[in-house]
This record gives C-alpha cells, structure tokens and sequence, in this order.
C-alpha cells in the first residue's frame, strides 16, 4: 500500500482511502494539491452537485452562470420554460459563449466568429457557412450539455457523469430537508432572487461543510456575537447538558444540526414575536391547516447540508465553490418564502447579519478556517482528531445516527460518504 | 455656493473620519453617526440596486452600527483580532450643498488593508464614498454612508473593519 506523505504526497496518486479513518482524518487532505485534482474528477465532475435554483431564471431567456469545479456552466430556461444546464464554451474553439453573471438572452452569440446557439443549446448560426463540406452538420454543434440534469422542489442539480446514482437515489430521505425549507411558504415554493453575496476563504472547502454543520463551534467562534447581541443560537452554547440541539446523519454524507429540540416557542429561530407576522401565520395555516402551521413554525428552517456543496442555513441558502487545495468561495442568498412578504423584508436584514463578508457570524468562521490551513502545515499530529460523541450515537426512528449538538456525528458522516465517493 | 470654510469643514471631515476607522478607533467613530443613521455598502458596484428587496453587504440602521462596534469591542471579533493595519487615500472630493445645514458629498477612496488575523495578506480596496452630512451645534456630523466597492460582486474576504 502507498503511504501517503504529509504536505503534498510523493506520489501521484495518494490512496484517499487510507487516510480517512472513522474517528480520524489526515492532514494531507485539506493541503495536497494532488488529493484537489482527485476531488474535482471524483466528486466535482461525478456526483450531483447543486447549480442553482429555478426560481432566479422565472422567464423564457433567463439564464445564470455559474460553475462546477473549474468548469463554466451556463443554467437557462427556453421558450417551453423547460430549465437546462449546459458547459458554457463554444463548440467551436472553446471560447465562454456567456460572460454575464445573469440576464435575459433570445439566443448565446460567441463573439469570436459569430457562432450563434438557441436557448435549447442548439447550434443555430455559423457565419459564412459555405467554407465547411457536406458533412459539417449544426445537429452535431451544439452547446454540450451536462449528462444528467434533474432538480427537486426548484433546486436544480447536475452531473457531469452518465453513471452513478439518480438525484432521487443521492437525496435519499434527505429530501426531506429541502421539503422542511419549502413548507415554510405559504405557497410551497423559495424565490432565490435577492442576490448572492460571495465570501473568500482562504481555506480547503471541506472546511465548509465540516464547519457548517459543527455544533461544537459556537460557543467559542461566536462568542462575540452571542455577548455583544445575543441571538437564538444561545440556547446551545453553555452548560452541556441543558443544551437540546442534535446532530443528525441522513446518510450520502447529508448532516445536519437540529436546533428545534432546543426552541421553547414558535419563531425561535427567527428572533420574532409570532403576533408580528399574522397574516404570514394565517396564509400558511390556509396552506396546511392550524397544527400543522403551528408545529412547521415552530421547528423552523433546516440546518443542513447536502453533499457536497449545497447549504440550507436556516433561512439562507449557500453554495460553494471549491478553487485549489487552500482556497475556496462561499456564496449565500436570503431564503424568501413566497407568499410572505413582511417576512421576507426582515430576513433581508438578518441575511445581511449572518453571512458574508461584512456580516456578524461568517467572517470569524473565515478567519478560523485560514488558522486552521495554516496550522495544518504543521507537521505533528498527522491526524485531525474526529472522535467526539462516537460513544453516544444512537440510531433515530428513521434509521440516522444521531448525537448530541456538540458531538462529531456530521464530520464523520461527511467523511464516511467521501471515502465512499474517492474510492470509486 | 459652499464657502471656503465650509468646504475645508468638509475636507475635515472626510480625513478625520478615514482616520478614525483606518487606527480602529471604534467609538470615536461611532460618535461621528446621527441617530437617523444608514450605512450602506451595496452588492453591486453601482449605486442603482434597492436594499429593500436586494442584499446589500452592509445595510445598517443606528442600532445595527452599534452592534457592530460592540462587536469589535468586544475582543472576540476574531476577524478583526487584531485588527487589520490600514491607510487610506480620498481624493476627488464633490460636494453639493442641499438645504439648510447638510451637505451631500463624493469621495474616491483607494484603502490599503493588510490582514493580520490568519495569514498576513496586503489587500487592496477602492471606491467611490457617498456622505451626507449635517450641522449639529457648529459640528459636522453624518447620517448616510454609502461606499460603492469596485469589486462589490466579486467574492471578497473578510470587511469586518470600518470601511
């Protein structure tokens, strides 16, 4: 067997396998560019990852761009309002047809010569067309589009590989998570359409959704916050055991932290008196009738992730993006709930406070991230220790292992699935 | 017309508070706010987006720019723990008087950071800055900040400092 070397293996090709153990991770991974290069092959360019979301392309024309891995993709909805995710390069010498981040386009013009595509990724145009013989067909010219293209309540998903498992198949009852989200709005659907806002990190991406669903962090990465404002998450921080948070592994390396076990009245997680948003309360009471409202308001929105770059925070969703061994981009939109306008105005707001770069919670987490690349080059211990709670786990009614909200469940639920996923 | 006095009342102003925010002198700096207070710093680098129904990177009311400087006072903001070594130039100074008392004024800004939390990176930061100011007993004092960053839809690190 290989030995894999700290700091940028000797070898080539390291064995991911050997370095992720179930109590325990080695360093290596978050530092060699060779492991990087494997991700994107293995995870990146295989497996669903989250593109966007339907409702930021509402019309015929409407496209974002966005990318996986290092690749550029361009997701666009066409005259039958069908949503389509194609690579974003012209079949003819490769330049990116679309350089906007979004807009309204009747058809994707390359500039170089000319080269023109309809909303549908067909090759409708080549300029001076007599120069090609008989057998240049436009049939064959197409935008390429992503092999498999597939979403779930609006979230639109892609993989970049023919094979492997369906969207249904990798969700798994995660889905469930994404339904927790969408049954906040009185008409069932998210309208993603704020904007994002983008947040460097000089760190490996794993460190987000590690960190993401860490419950072990709060207290002490978000002490500032939680003594110069306080905020919701106080009821998990402190005394270990008066603390009713969980964490939840729903398998595929999808985790989750559940604060609502913790919440001691409706809105909780929202920071608001449940008088203020009446009509909200009514419209969805409408929805799903009075208990089923009451018990949706008061548990709130998921905590979640799902494998590997998709982030339901609450009521904001993220993605990210990953760049090289050490650096990494995470971007996040408010979660508004169509249906609930007054709602949607303060989330704006709270949005602002809790993600990105300016806000009061992610900047710390940025800023431990980079301590924790930094010091990873430090070579001993060789291994990140992840055993915390492995003794308490317990299996759920629904089959998840679940623990305690400050217990290592999530990490070792992210690794678990990407030493499945490296190892194919 | 502003008078000469009043513009280098102005000028005054716009340096003292750059100073204040580049030496972190936070309460100094909060001090210079009115109660209607709005600090905004756009997701867009172009001044034309509605913070009411798009996400702006900083949208502060009074209460929020008070948190945000206990926040920083608090010796937990590890962003900005220590706090970042800054200078900053403002130049192409434009000032329109409106009514009595307040004046609306834009600056260029090109803001030298160097980070010093994790790894110790020399950021740069540029825009142009929209004040609006006031009299209150013979003192400038300001209401509305609005900086529109070059780089306001590019991914940014950490702008937990005062920008």
């Amino acid at each position: 067997m290989q030995q894999a070397t700290h700091n940028g293996s000797q070898f080539e090709t390291p064995v991911v396998e050997t370095l992720v153990h179930d109590d325990k991770v080695h360093a290596s991974l978050y530092t060699d560019p060779h492991i990087f290069e494997q991700e994107l092959e293995k995870i990146f360019y295989r497996v669903w990852v989250f593109v966007g979301h339907e409702s930021e392309i509402p019309q015929p024309g409407d496209y974002v761009t966005r990318q996986i891995g290092r690749q550029p993709v361009l997701m666009v909805r066409d005259k039958a309002a069908a949503v389509s995710v194609f690579l974003n390069r012209c079949a003819h010498r490769g330049t990116m047809v679309c350089p906007a981040d979004s807009g309204n386009a009747r058809a994707f013009t390359c500039p170089y010569h000319g080269w023109t595509y309809n909303l549908s990724g067909r090759l409708t145009g080549v300029p001076y067309p007599g120069a090609y013989g008989p057998d240049f067909n436009k049939a064959d010219y197409g935008l390429s589009r992503v092999a498999r293209c597939d979403s779930y309540r609006g979230f639109v998903f892609a993989s970049l590989s023919l094979h492997g498992p369906s969207l249904a198949e990798h969700l798994g009852s995660a889905s469930q998570i994404i339904d927790r989200a969408c049954n906040l709005s009185p008409e069932g659907e998210l309208d993603l359409r704020a904007g994002w806002i983008k947040h460097r990190y000089q760190s490996n991406w794993k460190m987000i959704p590690e960190n993401d669903t860490d419950g072990y962090h709060l207290g002490f990465v978000h002490s500032a916050i939680l003594k110069a404002a306080g905020s919701h998450y106080q009821r998990f921080v402190g005394d270990e055991g008066s603390n009713k948070g969980i964490v939840r592994d729903w398998g595929n390396g999808h985790t989750e932290i559940e604060w609502a076990l913790g919440y001691q009245k409706p809105f909780e997680w929202f920071g608001a008196a449940p008088d203020k948003y009446a009509a909200y309360l009514s419209a969805l009471e409408h929805r799903c009738g009075k208990a089923e409202a009451q018990r949706r308001v008061f548990e709130g929105p998921p905590h979640a992730l799902i494998f590997p770059n998709l982030f339901l925070a609450e009521m904001n969703i993220a993605l990210f993006y990953p760049l090289s061994a050490e650096e990494s981009i995470q971007w996040h939109t408010p979660m508004f709930l169509k249906g609930a306008p007054e709602l949607n105005a303060r989330l704006l707001r709270q949005s602002e406070a809790a993600m990105g770069p300016a806000s009061f919670l992610l900047p710390e987490d940025i800023t431990i991230a980079s301590r924790n690349q930094a010091g990873l080059y430090a070579r001993q211990p060789e291994w990140l220790e992840l055993s915390r709670g492995q003794h308490r786990e317990h299996r759920d009614e629904q089959g998840r292992i679940v623990a305690h909200v400050t217990d290592e469940v999530t990490n070792r639920a992210f690794w678990k699935h990407y030493r499945a996923v490296m190892s194919r | 017309m502003l008078s000469d006095t009043d513009y280098r009342a102005v000028e005054a102003f716009l340096y003292k508070e750059a100073r204040l925010a580049d030496e972190a002198c936070y309460a100094e700096w909060e001090a210079l706010w009115e109660d209607d207070a709005t600090y905004w710093v756009p997701a867009q680098p172009r001044g034309d987006t509605d913070p009411r129904c798009q996400m702006s990177h900083i949208y502060d009311n009074r209460s929020r720019i008070a948190t945000r400087i206990k926040l920083l006072q608090s010796g937990f903001r590890y962003s900005q723990e220590p706090a970042s070594v800054m200078r900053r130039l403002i130049s192409n100074i434009e000032v329109e008087k409106t009514d009595a008392g307040e004046c609306i004024v834009g600056s260029n800004f090109l803001l030298l950071e160097l980070s010093v939390q994790a790894r110790h990176e020399l950021r740069q930061w540029g825009g142009r800055t929209i004040h609006k100011l006031r009299w209150v007993n013979g003192e400038l004092k300001m209401f509305w900040k609005q900086v529109l960053l070059v780089n306001a839809a590019e991914p940014l690190p950490n702008l937990t400092f005062l920008i």
